[in-house]
C-alpha cells in the first residue's frame, strides 16, 4: 500500500503536473485493468473500460479531494461505473438479483465447476454472484481492500458491505460441491 | 486469510474460513494484457494531460556537477533496476551561477517505454549543444539522429528500439555559463544516469489468427495529431508510416532579410514545399526522409521506397532507404507535378504516369517496354509485382508484366487491391449500389457480395492472411451522405461493420502485422485527420489458450524467484524439474545477486500439451542489471495445469559486450518454414550471412538456409525447409554491431518443428 502522505501529495501534484498524473497511471494501471477485467472478462473490453476510468480520472482529478481512503478508491469507482455503463443498455446482460437462487437461476454452474479446474471453479462462482456481491468478493479477496474502502467505492456503509461479503461467501460454500474447499487446499 | 483481521472477525465458521482459503489459493493469473496497449493507453493520457492540465509542469531537474550524481545514486540504492543510462557530465558552474540541470525525470527509470519515441532531455541553461551531440553513445549498439529544439536535446533512434532491452547512453556536455564562450567552459567532471526499460513485446501465438470478418473486433482508436496537414499515409514494413507533409515556413530568424515578403513562401522561391516523414503511430515525426517529396510508396521488400521530388516545373521519382539515403535518383522525369505515387512492381521495378500514359522502369532507370496505354483511373500491383491492374481509356484491364498482355476485367471494375497471396479485388458499381469481385486470376474473378441499395463500396484492402476484404461503405449523399467500414471475407460471406456506425471512415490500411487499421476521419474542427484503431484479431486456439497457461505457469514460476521465495518457485517444478535443479542443470535462485527480471525470448509448441520455452533471467547486482541466462523450459501439462518438467541453462553473458538476440520465432509457411531472429542492436549488415547464424540438424551440420537482414527491426529471417525433428540455430561471433562489437559468445537455442 503506497504511503498515505506520499500519494496525497502527488495526486495534489497530479492536478496541475502532466508527469505526476502519469505517475499516478503507473502506479494504478495494473490493478484497475485487472479489476476490470475481472468484471469483464474480456481483453478488449477490460482495455475500452481500463482507458475511459483513465481519462475520467484524468478529466475530473481537480474535483477529487482525499476523504480518508486510498486514491485507487476513486479509481475503482469510476471503474465500476464504466462498466456499468457499458453494459446498460445492451440486451442479453442479465445481472441477478440480491437474494436469488443461484443454483436454480443457473443449473449449468455445478455442471461448469465441476469440470473446471480449481481455481477457475470458484472465481467462476463469483462470476455468477449478484452484481454487488460480486464487486465485493472481487475487491476483498482479488484485490486485497480494506471493507472501508468496499463501502467508499460501493457507496455502501461498512455494515452493508460486510453483509454481501457474508452472504456471498455463504452462497459460495452452498452451491460449490462438496469437498470442493477440501480440494482446494494444498 | 488469517492474516487478516476484518475477515477474522467476520467468519468465524470454519467452513467459510475454508471458502475464504480456497479462494485466496487459487487466485485467478494475471489477465491478458496487451503489452503495448499500456504504453499506448500511457501516451494518449500524457497527451491529453498536457493539453488539459493548466498550470505550468514543476520538473525535476536533475542537476549536472559534482551535486547531480545524488538523485542516481538515492534512485539505485532505493531499488531501481537500471535498465538504460543517460551518463551526462557537466562541468561545475562559478558559485554565482545556478548549476545547468538536466530534467531527466520524464525518461528516468521509466518501465514500458515505447520503442518507436525519441528520447528527451530539456537542459535548464546553456550547454555547449555540439559537444553534448558529439559526446551521445548509445548501448546496445544504436545509431539515432539528434537535433536541439531549444534547450531540449532530441535523441531519435534510427530504428525502433528493441523491445525488453537493456541500453545505455552517454553524454558528455559542457555547460557553458552565460559570460563565457563555449570554447573556454572548463573541463568535463562527474556523470549523470538515467535509466529506463523498454516495453516488451507480444508472445507470437503458436497458431496465428484468422482475420475472417466475424473473429476481428475494433479496438480503442487514436487520432494522429496535427495529421490533418498529411496526405498519402502508407505503412512501412516495421509497422511506421511514411506521409508527405507541408514543409514549414522558415523562422524569422532564418529569414536573410527584411525583404523577405509575404510573397517569399518556399513554393514560390522554389524552395521545398512538402517532405515525405518517417513517422511513428502515435505521430511522432522521427525522420525528414526526403526534403522536397511527396507521394511516397513502400517498396515490398528491401527497405525501400519511392516518391516524386517536384523541380520547378517538373518531378523526379526517386529512390531512398528508410534512413533517407538516395538509393536511385531521378529513375523516371515528368514535365508535370505528380498526383498519384508510384507503383512498386515487386523490388526493382517501378510503373508511373506521364501525361497519362504508363510507364515502367527499372531502378537504373532504364524504361522497359509497354504497350501505349492510358491509365485514366486506380492502378494497383500484386505485390509479387506480376501483374498490374489499373483503369485505361478503353476500360479496366490487367496487364501480365511478363508478357504485357493485358485481360479485360468486367465494365466499371475499379479500386483495385492485391492480396498477401495473390487475389484481385474490385469494386464495381452499379445503379443503386456496388458489387464486390474477387479471384485468384483476373480472368476468373467473380461477384461474390454486393451492397445494399444506396450503399457504393470503395478503398478495398486486404487483410494480412488474405481472409477478408476491408471497405469503405458510403450511403447517402450531400450533408446526410455517411461512410462506415465494412469486413467482408474473401468469399463475399459475413458482411460485419467495423467501428463506430456514428463516425465517417475513409481509406482504410491494415497494418503489416494486422493490429492496427489506419484511416481517415473527419475531427471536430471540421478537418479530415488519421486516425489508427487497435483491432484484436480472432479468438484464441485451444494451441494458443495453452501457450497462454504454460506461460502463466513460467511467470509464476520466475515471479517467485525474482522475489526469492524458493518453496513458490519450487511449487511450479514437477518431480524431474526439481531433481533438474537439485542436479545443476541451472540455479533457482541467485547466490550473492539477485533476478532482477526476465521475458520469454521464445515459445515453441513441442508436442501435445508440451511447450519449449526459452526465457532470459537478468542478475543484479546492487541494483544494476550486470548479466544475463537464459534457460529452455520444457513446460508439460500435468493434472490440469502446467508445470516446468525439464531445464537447461547458459552460461551467463554480460551486458554491454555486443549484440544479443532478444527473440526467435519459428513460423510454418506451408512445407516451409520462416525463423525470425531480432537483435538488440543496430547490426554491420555485412556480417550477417549464412556463414555467421546458421541452422544445424541434431547431428551438427549446417542446413541450407536462405538469409535476409531487416534493419528497422534489427531483424534476421531465415528460410529454411526442414523436416519434423529437432534443430539448432546458431548465432556465432561473427555477427558486429554497427561499431565493430561482436557478440560475446555464440548463442545457440534449439528449434522444435513438427512438434
Amino acid at each position: 500500500m503506497p504511503d498515505s502522505i506520499e500519494e496525497r501529495e502527488l495526486v495534489e501534484r497530479a492536478k496541475r503536473d502532466p508527469e505526476a498524473f502519469g505517475a499516478l497511471y503507473d502506479r494504478y494501471f495494473p490493478q484497475i485493468y485487472r479489476f476490470a477485467y475481472s468484471r469483464v472478462r474480456d481483453q478488449s473490453l477490460a482495455e475500452d473500460v481500463t482507458s475511459e476510468v483513465f481519462f475520467k480520472a484524468l478529466k475530473n482529478i481537480n474535483r477529487y479531494s482525499y476523504g480518508g481512503h486510498p486514491f485507487s478508491s476513486w479509481l475503482y469507482q469510476i471503474t465500476l461505473n464504466a462498466v456499468a455503463d457499458h453494459y446498460r443498455g445492451q440486451r442479453g446482460e442479465v445481472e441477478l438479483e440480491e437474494g436469488s437462487d443461484m443454483a436454480s437461476r443457473e443449473p449449468a454452474v455445478l455442471d461448469e465447476v465441476v469440470r473446471r479446474d480449481r481455481s477457475r471453479r470458484v472465481w467462476s462462482a463469483i462470476d455468477q454472484l449478484p452484481k454487488q456481491q460480486r464487486a465485493a468478493m472481487v475487491l476483498k479477496f482479488g484485490e486485497d481492500r480494506k471493507i472501508d474502502e468496499i463501502a467508499v467505492i460501493l457507496g455502501k456503509s461498512s455494515g452493508a458491505v460486510k453483509l454481501l461479503l457474508h452472504r456471498g461467501v455463504e452462497r459460495l460454500r452452498r452451491e460449490l460441491p462438496q469437498g470442493e474447499a477440501e480440494l482446494g487446499t494444498p | 486469510m488469517m492474516d487478516d483481521p476484518e475477515l477474522r472477525e467476520l467468519f468465524s465458521d470454519p467452513a467459510d474460513r475454508e471458502v475464504i482459503d480456497l479462494l485466496y489459493t487459487s487466485r485467478p493469473a494475471a489477465p491478458p494484457l496487451d503489452p503495448h496497449f499500456r504504453s499506448y493507453l500511457r501516451a494518449k493520457l500524457m497527451a491529453q494531460a498536457r493539453e488539459t492540465l493548466a498550470a505550468p509542469t514543476r520538473r525535476r531537474w536533475f542537476q549536472l556537477g559534482p551535486l547531480g550524481m545524488a538523485p542516481a545514486m538515492a534512485a539505485v540504492a532505493a531499488g531501481f533496476i537500471i535498465v538504460l543510462g543517460v551518463e551526462a557530465y557537466l562541468h561545475v558552474q562559478p558559485a554565482a551561477s545556478p548549476p545547468v540541470a538536466a530534467d531527466i525525470h520524464a525518461i528516468d527509470q521509466k518501465r514500458d517505454v515505447a520503442t518507436a519515441e525519441p528520447i528527451q532531455i530539456p537542459f535548464s541553461g546553456p550547454v555547449d549543444k555540439t559537444a553534448v551531440e558529439e559526446s551521445i553513445v548509445m548501448q546496445p549498439a544504436t545509431s539515432f539522429t539528434k537535433h536541439w529544439d531549444g534547450q531540449t536535446l532530441v535523441i531519435t533512434p534510427a530504428h525502433p528500439l528493441a523491445p525488453s532491452t537493456t541500453y545505455k547512453v552517454t553524454l558528455q556536455p559542457k555547460a557553458v555559463p552565460p559570460s563565457q564562450p563555449a570554447a573556454t567552459a572548463p573541463p568535463v567532471q562527474r556523470p549523470v544516469v538515467v535509466h529506463f526499460l523498454t516495453a516488451p513485446a507480444p508472445v507470437p501465438p503458436v497458431v496465428p489468427p484468422s482475420f475472417k470478418s466475424g473473429s476481428i473486433t475494433y479496438g480503442y482508436d487514436n487520432r494522429i495529431p496535427d495529421s490533418s496537414r498529411l496526405s498519402n499515409p502508407t505503412w512501412t514494413p516495421d509497422g511506421q508510416l511514411l506521409v508527405t507533409r507541408p514543409a514549414d515556413p522558415p523562422s524569422p530568424a532564418a529569414s536573410t532579410s527584411a525583404s523577405a515578403g509575404p510573397t517569399a513562401t518556399p513554393a514560390a522561391t522554389g524552395s521545398a514545399s512538402t517532405n515525405v516523414w518517417l513517422m511513428s503511430t502515435q505521430g511522432t515525426l522521427i525522420r525528414n526522409l526526403a526534403p522536397g517529396g511527396s507521394y511516397p510508396s513502400v517498396a515490398p521488400s528491401g527497405g525501400l521506397f519511392a516518391d516524386w521530388s517536384e523541380i520547378s516545373d517538373h518531378a523526379t521519382l526517386e529512390v531512398r532507404d528508410l534512413q533517407g539515403n538516395v538509393q536511385a535518383a531521378a529513375v523516371a522525369t515528368i514535365s508535370s507535378r505528380p498526383d498519384r505515387a508510384a507503383v512498386w512492381l515487386g523490388p526493382s521495378r517501378l510503373a508511373y504516369l506521364s501525361e497519362g500514359l504508363l510507364k515502367v522502369v527499372d531502378l537504373h532507370g532504364t524504361l522497359i517496354a509497354t504497350p501505349a496505354i492510358k491509365v485514366t483511373g486506380a492502378m494497383s500491383a500484386s505485390r509479387a509485382g506480376l501483374q498490374l491492374a489499373m483503369v485505361t481509356d478503353a476500360g479496366p484491364v490487367v496487364m501480365d508484366l511478363s508478357t504485357m498482355n493485358t485481360t479485360v476485367l468486367p465494365a466499371g471494375a475499379t479500386g483495385f487491391s492485391w492480396s498477401p497471396n495473390g487475389q484481385l479485388a474490385f469494386s464495381i458499381g452499379r445503379v443503386a449500389g456496388s458489387d464486390l469481385y474477387t479471384g485468384v486470376d483476373p480472368k476468373s474473378a467473380r461477384k461474390v457480395a454486393g451492397s445494399a441499395a444506396g450503399e457504393t463500396w470503395s478503398d478495398l484492402n486486404w487483410s494480412p492472411d488474405s481472409a477478408s476484404i476491408l471497405l469503405a461503405s458510403h450511403s447517402g449523399s450531400g450533408a446526410d451522405s455517411h461512410v462506415r467500414l465494412l469486413l467482408v471475407n474473401a468469399d463475399g460471406s459475413a458482411p460485419t461493420g467495423f467501428g463506430s456506425n456514428q463516425r465517417d471512415y475513409a481509406n482504410p490500411l491494415w497494418s503489416p502485422r494486422g493490429d492496427l487499421v489506419l484511416f481517415s476521419r473527419p475531427d471536430e474542427a471540421g478537418g479530415i485527420s488519421l486516425w489508427t484503431a487497435k483491432a484484436t484479431v480472432g479468438q484464441p486456439s485451444a494451441a494458443d489458450n495453452a501457450e497462454s497457461q504454460a506461460l502463466a505457469e513460467v511467470d509464476k514460476f520466475m515471479q517467485a524467484r525474482i522475489k526469492g521465495d524458493l518453496s513458490g518457485a519450487q511449487a511450479e517444478l514437477d518431480a524431474a524439474a526439481q531433481q533438474a535443479y537439485k542436479n545443476g542443470a541451472s540455479s533457482l535462485l541467485s547466490p550473492g545477486a539477485q533476478f532482477a527480471r526476465y521475458y520469454p525470448v521464445s515459445v515453441q509448441l513441442a508436442g501435445p500439451n508440451k511447450f519449449l520455452i526459452g526465457a532470459r533471467l537478468f542478475i543484479a547486482r546492487n541494483n544494476v542489471e550486470t548479466s544475463f541466462f537464459e534457460e529452455q523450459l520444457t513446460v508439460v501439462l500435468q493434472d490440469q495445469r502446467y508445470l516446468m518438467d525439464a531445464v537447461t541453462a547458459t552460461p551467463t553473458v554480460p551486458l554491454g559486450h555486443g549484440p544479443n538476440v532478444v527473440s526467435v520465432e519459428v513460423r510454418q509457411n506451408g512445407s516451409t518454414q520462416q525463423i525470425l531472429v531480432r537483435f538488440d542492436s543496430d547490426l554491420k549488415p555485412e556480417t550477417v550471412s549464412a556463414d555467421t547464424i546458421l541452422v544445424k540438424d541434431n547431428q551438427g551440420s549446417p542446413v541450407k538456409t536462405r538469409v535476409s537482414f531487416d534493419p528497422d527491426g534489427h531483424l534476421v529471417t531465415l528460410d529454411v525447409k526442414l523436416k519434423t525433428g529437432t534443430y539448432s540455430m546458431v548465432v556465432t561471433t561473427g555477427v558486429a554491431d554497427i561499431n565493430g562489437t561482436q557478440v560475446a559468445q555464440a548463442y545457440t537455442t534449439p528449434l522444435v518443428i513438427g512438434g
